[in-house]
């Protein structure tokens, strides 16, 4: 039901992600629980100082995607769980916000947990890439997670999951 | 068939307009990654192309097996893995 989630991508250019309004969106006089999640730009990755991230995403896969891990959470949580989910595109300085993503639910239990869900699924299968911008002039793309089907040998693989454990905040 | 990929990550970098045209011989997302990947070593010796193996190939509404046919209206996006949020 599209009045229980709301996923979207905002260009960093036109505004800044909104916790506030996440929160907003997430409440309901019947929820006593929302948990949030706020993924910001860090400013060391590896031992190199980040000045900014660039976020590149396929945005129509991206908007798709959401809507299949979200109905997934509901799935799991029940209708009446509510969710929130938006991504920053474009270049972000450290400590800017690059993705919020909330739950709300009757009680904190499945509010924690229906969070926690969708934010992992997202990473894992959003097609969103990051490049990171440090201090000395470089610029490198990131390497997460391989979206290809036949994942196993290749995750496996040095590269398939290189940075699982090295998110940017 | 002619098809259009869209660039993302690290595949953007290619080339300013972030897409390559190509000509698949071969009806399957497996046969577009052959050619991709004849491209890149002709093309870009430089780029790391084991990166392709790592890569999935998409539409706008899923990620497509290697075993599909590839979309009659010849656009795909190219994802090497992702790193969101």
């Amino acid at each position: 039901m599209q009045t229980r989630m709301c996923l979207k991508v905002v260009e960093r250019s036109e505004a800044a992600l909104d916790p506030a309004e996440a929160i907003d969106f997430v409440s309901d006089p019947g929820f006593g629980g929302i948990d949030m999640f706020i993924g910001k730009v860090r400013d060391l990755n590896r031992g190199r100082a980040v000045m900014g991230i660039s976020y590149d995403l396929f945005v129509p896969l991206v908007l798709n995607e959401m809507q299949r891990l979200a109905a997934e959470v509901e799935a799991e949580f029940g209708p009446s769980v509510k969710l929130y989910v938006a991504h920053a595109k474009g270049r972000l300085a450290v400590g800017e916000v690059a993705i919020v993503v909330a739950a709300g639910t009757p009680h904190r239990d499945e509010a924690f947990r229906a969070c926690r869900q969708l934010i992992e699924a997202v990473k894992h299968r959003a097609p969103v890439w990051k490049q990171e911008h440090y201090q000395d002039g470089d610029s490198v793309w990131s390497e997460g997670c391989s979206l290809c089907h036949d994942a196993p040998a290749q995750e496996a693989a040095a590269g398939g999951h290189a940075d699982d454990h090295a998110h940017p905040h | 068939m002619k098809m259009q990929v869209q660039l993302f990550g690290a595949f953007s970098d290619l080339v300013p307009e972030r897409k390559l045209e190509l000509e698949v011989a071969g009806m399957q997302v497996a046969d577009l990654r052959r050619a991709l990947r004849e491209q890149l070593a002709q093309r870009w010796p430089e780029f790391r192309a084991g990166l392709l193996d790592y890569s999935a190939f998409a539409d706008t509404e899923r990620v497509l097996r290697d075993d599909e046919p590839l979309p009659a209206d010849g656009m795909v996006a190219i994802l090497p893995p992702v790193s969101g949020g």
